[in-house]
């Protein structure tokens, strides 16, 4: 049997995913997921959940508990494991289920995690539909499900608001840090021309050797692509040393950590030019993020806690540990199916702007499981494949919403009637967003 | 003799909490039965706004967030003074 043909195809495939995954750990995608998640760890640690859950008691009204909820979906809830306990709360001990539901669907919908991965791999329109429409549908679907079902809290008291209102405020010094952090997210991914432009050039007398240079376009690497990657092995090696105990205490392997990250950071920032020698550009984006990440440096040294700056790290390595991994594995299948999958059947499934093809993006989303944040490079997949971009936020919506595991446990939390109702909404309204925005971007 | 109790599903945030849990015994000197609540129904039959959830006693003392081992240390003694 000749087996030259199907190891050719295993290359190809093979080479299909590595391509993919240089395609995600580029400088702009890197840009973004870093500050990502660290802004999704500094969320976890640093916002008590008091501070929100001070306007879901079971008498505030509905044009405070509604929104309440869906801010909530949004600062409260990066983890899964998070939410569902959360939502079983806010139903049975404070605003009741209307804002118990919107804050189930907006919190999944609206991770920042999957926001910022979104707008640097797919685009920033689908994300910033992704949280519009999330939280107008996400108000929607609550008062919708508390009108077929009454939404009365169940223990109607106050222990809602009794708890640890003392926790409630969130410090100035907080602020100021969430307001950099977001700063930093911005500044290295936003394309305008005050970000783009060079303010200095400057050509090093090194010459990268030729061979070099080949053997990295070999692996279809540029000499700053090579150079992240290697410092993404090292900020991996690093961690495990001073992230991983960070709650018993910061150690020097953490500090080398945090000047890795900001490294990596400052090394995607400029563009790296090497015909010849060496020539970098710094653009304004390598000042701004410069300047962000020293004022970073002084908020969490001057303004924070040292116990907080633990939690921080830690929530934020506990993130990177359980996402990173799968995401990596993830990218690299997208990158082999793409191959695979022949385009026309996805183009001829959801490649225009349809209802039905919209509902056949949710339909996907439902049944096929993606750990969190893989979602965004199969969705790319599809986008490659011929996918219209209404069904692709169709299916990015539907997709983290309702897996097998979470309709097991919301029917735990809510029984059959309602879960059903539950999930029957999310897929009409999911639908009817991807459609929506189709429709919008056809306008525009 | 103390009770404590830790709600919640397993994930690393609960498992952070039991360690903070087993710290504070230690730096109070106690020695106590630590029961892991992991069933969702049961869980949510405390007054708990989200977890992981901390009940000293039958008493809840600390929800969806991870108190400090100083704070669960604090509750310990009281715990054990009240008794």
């Amino acid at each position: 049997m000749d087996i030259d043909p199907i190891l050719s195809y295993i290359g190809t495939l093979l080479v299909a995913g590595w391509t993919g995954l240089l395609d995600y750990l580029a400088a702009h995608v890197l840009l973004c997921l870093l500050p990502a998640f660290f802004i999704a760890g500094a969320l976890t640690a640093l916002v008590p959940k008091e501070a929100v859950t001070k306007y879901l008691g079971p008498r505030a009204p509905k044009f405070v508990s509604y929104p309440a909820a869906a801010v909530g979906g949004f600062v409260l809830a990066v983890c899964s494991c998070t939410i569902l306990p959360l939502f079983a709360g806010i139903w049975k001990r404070g605003a009741g289920l209307g804002p118990a539901i919107t804050f189930l669907f907006v919190g999944p919908a609206v991770n920042i995690l999957a926001i910022a991965y979104t707008g640097a791999a797919i685009g920033m329109d689908i994300a910033l539909a992704r949280i519009v429409l999330s939280i107008i549908f996400g108000i929607g679907i609550g008062l919708i499900m508390a009108a077929m079902f009454g939404g009365e809290a169940v223990v109607g008291d106050e222990s809602l608001a009794r708890m640890g209102a003392g926790e409630a405020r969130v410090r100035p010094a907080i602020w100021v840090f969430f307001g950099l952090l977001v700063a930093l997210l911005i500044a290295g991914t936003l394309q305008v021309e005050v970000l783009t432009e060079s303010w200095l050039t400057v050509t090093l007398p090194v010459n990268v050797p030729a061979g070099l240079v080949a053997m990295l376009e070999g692996l279809n690497l540029t000499v700053q692509g090579a150079l992240l990657i290697g410092l993404l092995a090292l900020i991996g090696i690093a961690s495990w040393l001073g992230l991983e105990h960070v709650a018993e205490g910061l150690n020097g392997w953490t500090g080398v950590t945090l000047a890795l990250v900001a490294g990596t950071l400052l090394v995607a920032a400029p563009r790296l030019d090497t015909a010849g020698s060496i020539t970098v550009e710094f653009t304004g984006r390598f000042v701004v993020v410069a300047v962000l990440l020293t004022a970073l440096g002084l908020v969490a040294v001057r303004g924070l806690e040292r116990h907080e700056v633990q939690e921080w790290l830690w929530e934020t390595w506990r993130f990177v540990k359980q996402i990173f991994p799968l995401l990596l594995m993830g990218v690299f299948g997208a990158g082999v199916f793409k191959v695979i999958i022949p385009p026309e059947w996805i183009q001829a499934l959801a490649g225009e702007n349809t209802l039905f093809a919209n509902f056949v993006g949710v339909v996907f989303g439902v049944f096929m499981y993606f750990p969190t944040l893989v979602e965004v490079p199969i969705a790319r997949m599809f986008l490659d494949l011929g996918m219209a971009r209404g069904p692709l936020l169709a299916y990015l919506l539907a997709d983290p919403e309702l897996s097998l595991q979470s309709i097991l446990v919301t029917h735990k939390i809510m029984g059959g009637k309602r879960n059903v109702a539950y999930v029957g909404l999310v897929a009409v309204f999911s639908t009817l967003a991807g459609w929506l925005f189709g429709l919008a971007l056809a306008v525009t | 003799m103390i009770e404590i109790k830790v709600l919640g599903t397993g994930c690393p945030r609960c498992k952070r909490v039991e360690q903070v849990a087993r710290d504070a015994m230690a730096a109070a000197g106690v020695d106590a039965t630590i029961i892991k609540v992991t069933d969702m129904g049961e869980i949510m039959a405390y007054p708990i706004l989200g977890t992981p959830g901390l009940v000293i006693n039958g008493e809840v003392v600390s929800s969806g967030r991870i108190p400090a081992v100083s704070e669960v240390t604090t509750w310990i003694m009281n715990a054990l003074a009240s008794d």
